[in-house]
């Protein structure tokens, strides 16, 4: 019983002696501090997965497979982008063009408000107007 | 102490002198390579001009007089042994013109970029929810003057400048500029001796490891592209090369750029060779295009 009750204690003791600890580095910012004994390790890449080593295959594909496809429609995203570049006010045109008849109201809305603002801000502010 | 650093001191500058008067070697100690190093610099194969073995293969298409064809070894994957077949003729107007690095750099940038497109969106000021209302009155209050908490000043407010929706990087290199970078590139690794041409893809075996073997007795480097012309391969070599990750085969239509540097070496089959020759040789003699090359023309190749 004594023996764990000096145990006890002695934790208690410890705990609080640590609690003082914490507060007063909190204090000078110390306790804060990420603990750093090593740089970290460096971030293991594997640089010969599927996706890396296959990148690029049929870039040529027009000059070598006798102009039947075309590399930008290997191209993989929105389809208002695919093959195309432009500002934010030509994407956004695009984009109203070729499906803005199937967008929800709200995201229509903002789509419009924004063109709205591109086409004010291009036309009637700037140097290079 | 001191003495101990004396001793030091006079052994080093002793040895120095010693070495530096008997001259035993023109490399200093820490540039020399040990004898029993396991990445041991390659030896470049030697070029076939003037071996008695046959020329295999001739250019199909004109050599203009001043030029001579390259010429390079036939390799063969049937067997593990590295004495060569013969000897092949490549086409100088592919496989040695003048390396444009400003060209490769390019077209690599090219690849990069093309297909590139950016997700990166931020939400501006007219975006964030709320901020309709004037947090206080203009005037009076004390406080900085303000019309919107989602001001980009604010915190939580709206990003000014930032990234707007999906981005595209699409651009296109010239055709021919395309053209010149394929033929630089294989330009360079006939140069570098990382371009084999092997006269099938026929293996005895579909174990990867009878490959990996050839690889390494060949001295083929730590990652070999193989490049045939049908869309089918025979299923050894396919099964060999499923697993191993840095061993690739592909179509010879699919051959870039990018994959050519990416691999080390580069292995074309006779045909392979031949079908490059054909669509990268048209170029040089073709006219501009009067309507786009998609659309049938009469001379195509």
């Amino acid at each position: 019983m004594s023996v764990l009750g000096s145990l006890l204690n002695t934790g208690l003791s410890l705990w609080r002696s640590s609690l003082q600890l914490c507060t007063t580095h909190l204090h000078t910012g110390a306790c804060l501090r990420v603990r750093m004994h090593a740089i970290p390790p460096l971030k293991q890449v594997d640089r010969w997965t599927e996706k890396r080593s296959m990148f690029g295959i049929y870039d040529n594909i027009g000059i070598l497979g006798d102009f039947k496809a075309h590399p930008k429609e290997l191209i993989k995203g929105p389809e208002w982008l695919r093959g195309f570049r432009g500002n934010e006010y030509q994407r956004l045109i695009r984009k109203k063009r070729m499906v803005g008849d199937r967008m929800m109201t709200e995201d229509k809305l903002v789509l419009e408000k924004r063109l709205r603002f591109l086409y004010r801000r291009f036309n009637r502010y700037g140097k290079h107007r | 102490m001191f003495r101990a650093t004396f001793t030091i001191c006079t052994r080093g500058i002793a040895t120095r002198l010693i070495s530096s008067i008997s001259g035993e070697s023109t490399l200093p100690s820490n540039l020399r390579l040990p004898a029993n190093l396991i990445g041991a610099p390659r030896q470049k194969a030697a070029l076939p001009t003037g071996s008695e073995l046959p020329v295999l293969r001739t250019c199909d298409a004109d050599i203009p007089a001043h030029l001579a064809p390259v010429q390079t070894w036939l390799h063969s994957l049937k067997s593990d042994e590295s004495e060569p077949l013969g000897v092949v003729e490549l086409h100088p107007d592919v496989f040695s013109v003048p390396v444009r690095l400003d060209i490769l750099h390019a077209v690599e940038v090219w690849q990069r970029n093309f297909k590139r497109i950016s997700h990166a969106k931020v939400k501006s000021r007219a975006e964030v929810r709320g901020g309709g209302r004037k947090p206080w009155k203009q005037k009076g209050s004390g406080r900085a003057r303000h019309g919107s908490i989602r001001s980009p000043i604010w915190r939580g407010g709206g990003v000014a400048h930032g990234p707007r929706g999906p981005t595209s990087y699409y651009y296109m290199l010239p055709m021919k500029v395309r053209v010149q970078g394929l033929k630089i590139a294989l330009t360079a690794k006939l140069a570098q001796d990382y371009l084999h041409v092997i006269d099938s893809l026929e293996i005895p075996t579909p174990d990867p490891r009878y490959l990996e073997e050839l690889v390494k007795h060949r001295q083929w480097g730590d990652s070999v592209l193989i490049v045939d012309v049908g869309e089918e391969f025979s299923p050894n070599i396919l099964q060999a090369t499923a697993n191993l990750k840095t061993v690739n085969i592909i179509p010879a239509i699919g051959l870039n750029v990018h994959s050519m540097l990416k691999h080390e070496s580069l292995v074309l089959t006779l045909e392979a060779v031949k079908f490059l020759e054909k669509k990268l040789l048209w170029h040089d003699c073709r006219f501009t295009a009067l309507y786009p090359f998609k659309l049938p023309y009469s001379d195509m190749p």
